[in-house]
């Protein structure tokens, strides 16, 4: 039965509304056509039923990517923009039929443990998929506390003034091309508000409530951590993920109050045809700390450097970041800290690997604006190339304009020792086996990083990589 | 301290208009708007963009190249991404000539 | 203000002239001709350029400088620092663009050493040194400076040692600039198979505050099995602009040193680059910038291993006061083929006052994997304790400063092999540095 909006309190239950429901009403009227203009984003706004200022802040953002010339760095882009949908109803995401789904993916599903009920919708075959088990009893728990856990569509009509304080403040259109692609047609992503003090014990993640269009190509996500809270956030999973649209351009802002922690999680593993641009910042204030970790295994090319603003004294931003490119892939990642207070510190771990002709790149900033003072910052690169066809990169900026700072970056690439190789073999390994188990060892100081059952699949997957048999 | 140049004449300048120049060692960026004159360093502090070619708007010229806004009055950022003020340089009319006098700072 | 544009020095029909008056082989008429054309096809730097966006040059005006011309009789170049107390195989000297005097030891000569203006020599021995200067070993169109350059040279030094000789005493090449002039001056070392030489290379301007324009190029070939140490001094007048493009390519079981100070100039903005192209080559590069005032110094290195089994290592170290700014931007770049690399580099960065600012951006571009490369950059101050020390032993504050960024350049003093050139440099470094209370 279709809810009115209009009847809703701020007490009821998250996820009680059925969003479906209140489009019904618009969606014959829509029609799914390629290309990008007013008029989609238009329709788009409509479809949501969203508030004036959002359709307004749409249309202005397209008109700012239209403006905006490509960048001349970073990967290559062959993407039509106008040869693309940029909104389609969950009904409409069906790509093809289980028969279809290639083999390796089926494969990889096997080899993963993947339960029977989420292969369908990540191979593309099922357009939705909701772990409403799982997450039923979370979101009494949440909403006790007065946690904030939503799709970003539902927050902006349901909290449009704490949405509307932060929404584009840290990532405004202009900031880059994508950012305005995103701006002008994003549909779900996660909304999070955590009250001061709260502080939420287990990994809140995306997946609890995935559908098409959550899971989708352009997705808006606003977390905001009050005074003293704490939030760790996962995003994405191993297995591989099929989506119809080969460009996918997700936004992320985040704000870490006083004294307050955020640790963001990605494993990000899209089918090989993906382009994935994304933009992700946090603004961390007084003695609040922010981590992004970040790991990217999938995608035909992945641009994305997560970013950490300190801007009071005490700040502190980790990023860990891992990279894994195989045959066809350009995984062009990094990280950027950026401190504008005294006494904040960083650190960034960037670990990535190319196979099989795969190419990794790091790209990073590291800056340190006059005034921030006592400022200690120490940037780690490894990079590991498994043979000859591969592909390494590493692209530092590292701009200091105030004296009293500890700063500091080092970088190495190399392959795989052939002293360990032959240790690990002379006990019985295989090459594969032992090339693997030196591999996870790389990339070890990330997985333990992750969620348990995460990390568990995250091992799988680069035994499932190292052999060959996926990606 | 540097002195006071003479960098351009009042009826010259458009209201609200923006002008580019050169001033002794620094390149900076002359507005009048409201009948009143403001002069910036021509540098976008997030990533040394040139402000001079950015869209005006009420008091806030916003840089090409990110999009970051700039109070001309005070040369506070407005917006992210920059974080950081840009010089501000005094500016006084005589007659029908505009002074500027380098903030060296 | 800016100044009225008035007709330029630089126009078609100047540089025409000025090309007549040379009196050079058809070949390098014809490639001076080729470089003017394309100059004049192609724009100046811009701010979008990856290149130059954090290296302003909007002040930078052409038309403030004229073409190089010869001087007035009686002209004589300032005192060199690098040569002092120095045994020279020989010397070439060179003011405001233009040939002022060379010398070589007999012993030399007589071995087919070849040594001074390269004005002078390239019409001499034209066809020896052809094939050199035709190899395009620094691009001549690679931006709107080469071309200018390439177009204009004018003033150059030569040095060019054959097979095997071994020329055991350094030479100085010294480049000297009056107020306001010019120096496009075009360096040319070339070392056949075998042969081995130092060079010493000093550019000086006469006031410390002079200002002028420096369009320069260096191009360095070292043969295979060959060693050169090459010194590059430069130490124009605070108010010059310096562009420059610097290459050298290595050949097999080759060797390179190349040791680098940046002291003057008001902006540089120079790229040096290094091929190693047969197996078995090395190079090792020493940077010091130490910079005050509102000075802007950038320098794009690039070390590319073309050839398996070759040895790269460069380490920058800028020490900054004042407001001024180091922009220090390296890559090393491995091609597929180039097994067996090691690439190391290094960019330490000391700032000495508060409103100075140092970007450091290493690179690496690998694509064979049996390979080491690593590279490092560091950017802080002077440890207070460190000073505090020192003079609670007795030393003034400013002493203490300079023991402790002596300290810091000591690593690279450490790596010079040559004497006379690490006093030289250490004195140079221990003047500079200033008061802060």
């Amino acid at each position: 039965m279709a809810t009115d909006v209009a009847t809703l309190s701020p007490h009821d239950r998250i996820g009680e509304i059925n969003k479906y429901d209140f489009r019904t009403k618009s969606e014959a009227v829509f029609k799914a056509r390629k290309g990008l203009d007013a008029d989609i984003v238009d329709q788009i706004s409509d479809l949501k039923g969203e508030p004036a200022w959002m359709r307004e802040f749409r249309l202005k953002s397209l008109g700012i990517f239209d403006s905006k010339p490509m960048p001349t760095w970073g990967g290559k882009f062959n993407v039509d923009f106008q040869d693309l949908y940029y909104y389609l109803k969950p009904t409409d995401r069906q790509g093809r039929s289980w028969d279809e789904v290639p083999q390796a993916i089926k494969d990889a599903f096997e080899k993963l443990g993947i339960p029977e009920a989420e292969r369908k919708f990540l191979a593309g075959v099922k357009a939705q998929f909701e772990s409403e088990v799982v997450y039923g009893s979370l979101k009494e728990d949440l909403a006790k506390k007065g946690v904030i856990f939503t799709d970003t569509d539902s927050a902006v009509r349901e909290h449009p003034d704490l949405v509307r304080e932060y929404f584009s403040t840290i990532i405004p259109p202009d900031d880059n091309k994508f950012a305005a692609l995103n701006s002008a047609v994003w549909s779900g992503g996660s909304f999070i508000y955590v009250p001061p003090g709260v502080k939420i014990e287990f990994p809140l993640q995306a997946y609890f409530r995935i559908n098409a269009e959550s899971m989708g190509q352009f997705e808006r996500t606003l977390i905001i951590v009050d005074e003293g809270a704490e939030v760790h956030y996962v995003e994405g999973c191993t297995a591989p993920m099929y989506s119809t649209e080969s460009l996918h351009s997700a936004v992320v802002e985040i704000v870490v109050k006083r004294g307050a922690r955020c640790r963001y999680s990605t494993i990000q593993n899209w089918a090989n045809n993906i382009y994935n641009m994304v933009t992700k910042r946090a603004m961390a204030y007084q003695d609040a700390t922010m981590e992004w970790i970040d790991g990217n295994l999938g995608s035909h090319l992945t641009m994305k450097y997560p970013a950490v603003y300190m801007m009071e004294p005490g700040a502190r931003g980790e990023i860990l970041s891992i990279a894994f490119a195989s045959a066809g892939q350009h995984q062009d990642a990094g990280a950027k800290l950026v401190h504008c207070a005294p006494h904040t510190t960083g650190q960034i771990i960037s670990k990535s690997i190319s196979k099989n002709g795969g190419r990794s790149s790091y790209r990073g900033l590291v800056k340190v604006e006059h005034g921030a003072k006592h400022a200690k910052c120490k940037v780690v690169c490894d990079a590991l190339l498994l043979d000859s066809k591969s592909r390494s990169d590493t692209y530092p900026y590292i701009e200091v304009a105030e004296q009293d700072v500890a700063v500091g970056h080092e970088a190495s690439v190399s392959r795989i020792g052939e002293e360990q190789l032959f240790y690990l073999m002379s006990r019985g390994l295989t090459e594969s086996e032992a090339s693997t188990m030196i591999v996870n060892g790389f990339i070890e100081p990330l997985v333990k990083e992750l969620p348990m059952e995460y990390a568990v699949e995250m091992n799988r997957l680069i035994q499932l990589q190292m052999e060959g048999s996926v990606g | 301290m540097s002195e006071f140049v003479k960098v351009a004449k009042v009826a010259d300048m458009p209201d609200p208009g923006k002008l580019t120049l050169e001033v002794e060692d620094s390149v900076v960026v002359l507005f009048r708007v409201d009948g009143r004159f403001y002069c910036i360093d021509d540098v976008c502090t997030h990533d040394g963009g040139p402000l001079g070619e950015g869209r005006l708007h009420d008091h806030a010229i916003a840089c090409p190249r990110h999009g970051a806004k700039f109070d001309i009055r005070t040369g506070q950022p407005l917006t992210m991404p920059a974080t950081v003020p840009t010089v501000v340089h005094e500016v006084r009319v005589e007659g029908e000539d505009v002074y500027v006098r380098i903030n060296e700072a | 203000m800016t100044a009225l544009a008035t007709e330029t020095s630089f126009s078609p029909a100047s540089v025409a002239a000025f090309l007549e008056s040379r009196n050079e082989p058809g070949w390098l008429r014809d490639q001076r001709r080729a470089a003017w054309q394309m100059f004049g096809e192609m724009d100046w730097p811009g701010r979008r350029d990856e290149e130059w966006i954090r290296t302003d040059i909007r002040l930078f005006k052409l038309d403030k400088f004229s073409l190089p011309a010869a001087p007035e009789a009686a002209a004589a170049a300032p005192s060199s620092v690098l040569s002092e107390g120095v045994e020279l195989a020989g010397a070439s000297v060179s003011l405001d663009s233009w040939p002022l005097s060379s010398r070589l030891d007999r012993r030399w000569e007589e071995q087919g050493v070849l040594l001074g203006s390269l004005d002078q020599l390239v019409v001499e021995h034209g066809e020896r040194l052809r094939p050199f200067l035709q190899r395009r070993i620094v691009n001549p169109y690679y931006d709107k400076f080469a071309c200018l350059h390439t177009a204009c040279w004018s003033g150059g030094h030569v040095l060019y040692v054959p097979r095997g000789v071994v020329v055991d005493q350094p030479v100085h090449m010294l480049s000297a600039m009056s107020d306001g002039r010019v120096d496009f001056g075009h360096v040319l070392v070339v070392l056949e198979d075998g042969a081995e030489a130092t060079v010493l290379a000093e550019t000086a301007g006469f006031g410390e505050t002079d200002g002028g324009l420096h369009c320069g190029a260096t191009e360095i070939m070292v043969g295979r099995g060959a060693n050169l140490r090459f010194v590059n001094l430069q130490d124009w007048g605070k108010g010059v602009w310096h562009f420059a493009h610097q290459r050298a390519v290595v050949g097999r079981d080759a060797s390179l040193q190349w040791t680098v100070a940046a002291l003057g100039s008001r902006l540089a903005k120079v790229n040096q680059h290094v091929g190693l192209m047969g197996e078995g080559a090395s190079c090792q590069v020493n940077g010091v910038l130490f910079t005050e005032g509102k000075q802007h110094l950038t320098y794009h290195t690039l070390q590319h291993h073309e050839a398996p089994h070759c040895h790269s290592d460069f380490l920058y170290k800028a020490a900054l006061q004042d407001r001024s700014r180091t922009v220090w931007r390296g890559m090393i770049k491995v091609d597929p083929g180039a097994q067996k690399t090691d690439g190391y580099q290094r960019n330490d960065n000391l700032l000495l006052s508060d409103h100075a600012r140092a970007d450091s951006i290493p690179g690496l571009e690998i694509e064979a994997d049996d390979v080491r490369c690593t590279h490092g950059s560091t950017s802080g101050k002077v440890d207070d304790e460190l000073v505090f020390y020192a003079m609670s032993r007795g030393f003034t504050r400013r002493e203490a400063v300079r023991m402790i960024v002596s300290g810091f350049f000591q690593q690279i003093f450490d790596r010079i092999t040559i004497e006379s050139v690490r006093d030289a440099l250490g004195h140079a470094i221990a003047a500079r540095v200033r008061e802060y209370s």
